[in-house]
């Protein structure tokens, strides 16, 4: 059925944007069915439309920069348990901490550049898709991914000399 | 891009925008940039290292993943697909009131479903392939017209 395929193919990529920009499973799910829910609206009048990958992270971006503006900001602590797969204990540890660092690093990232690295280098988007989905030029997006990764080169540099 | 379009100055920016994956470089581009990095490694070694040491930072952040059961509760949304084809009553009726003309109903209802399974096994073997549906074909067999256009060129619309 084509609709199973649509939410095969682009449930799993709406939800993680959705979890990593709240970094709450619950609202992500929330993020996401509404997202679909709005889909299932346009999808009969659709032809013409962008790619729905991109409209769908568009949407998305959207309803979490909703949540985002009614929410606390995201503390450290209160970031959620990660689990390191099947490695060993002592690497399996280093993997855990590298990786809540690294989100603990993203996070703190202003929301829109945070946005730009979460689609581009985590979700592995084009850069013109990343930017349609973002409503931004090319070459704002760009702007937004520099900056990202400049900030997040020095904090892991000075992470490094401490 | 050709390759010697490209600078040093836009290698440089591509590493720092996107990191050393020339795959997440913009596709335009990549040809011409991973080119002109090759062909002067010595001019980008720093920023390749430092875009290497966060690209390895991005592959320690785990890949959440969604609850299985998600996909069922969005599906359980979706609105549900036309029955790929109406009951044969539902095409019986809109071929017996064409534009919502009133038929009689009755006695010629009556009659012509009598008529509709002799008619069917009479006359389905031999449809032609331009019928829209089995269904619609059954019918107008039934009825003795070859098509639809027919019965209504041919068919009164009161008896």
């Amino acid at each position: 059925m084509a609709q199973s395929a649509l939410v095969n193919r682009h449930m799993p990529v709406v939800w993680r944007v959705a979890f990593r920009m709240l970094r709450d499973r619950q609202e992500a799910e929330d993020v996401t069915q509404e997202t679909f829910l709005r889909a299932w609206k346009m999808l009969p009048e659709w032809e013409g439309r962008s790619k729905f990958s991109t409209w769908a992270c568009t949407v998305a971006i959207n309803l979490c920069r909703d949540r985002m503006k009614k929410k606390a900001p995201v503390l450290m602590e209160t970031l959620p348990e990660r689990e390191a797969g099947d490695l060993p204990p002592e690497q399996a540890l280093h993997q855990k901490q590298a990786g809540a660092r690294i989100s603990a690093l993203i996070d703190a990232l202003p929301e829109r550049q945070k946005e730009a690295l979460i689609l581009s280098a985590l979700e592995g988007m084009g850069n013109k898709e990343a930017a349609a989905a973002m409503q931004v030029s090319v070459e704002a997006l760009e702007s937004l991914l520099s900056r990202a990764r400049r900030t997040l080169r020095q904090a892991l540099a000075e992470g490094q000399e401490e | 891009m050709r390759q010697t379009d490209m600078t040093d100055a836009r290698v440089l920016q591509l590493l720092e925008t996107y990191g050393a994956w020339p795959m997440a470089w913009p596709e335009e581009e990549r040809e011409a940039a991973e080119a002109h990095l090759a062909a002067h490694p010595e001019r980008f070694a720093d920023a390749l290292a430092e875009a290497r040491l966060l690209d390895a930072a991005f592959e320690a952040e785990p890949m959440p993943e969604p609850d299985p059961s998600l996909a069922a509760r969005i599906l359980a949304d979706a609105p549900q697909p036309r029955t790929a084809r109406d009951s044969l009553g539902a095409r019986l009726s809109r071929i017996l009131m064409p534009n919502g003309q009133r038929w009689p109903a009755g006695a010629a209802l009556a009659s012509l479903g009598m008529g509709l399974f002799a008619g069917y096994t009479a006359s389905a073997s031999s449809v032609p392939a331009t019928y829209e549906t089995e269904a619609e074909a059954v019918v107008y067999a039934a009825l003795g017209y070859d098509q639809y256009d027919t019965y209504l060129e041919e068919a009164p619309l009161d008896e």
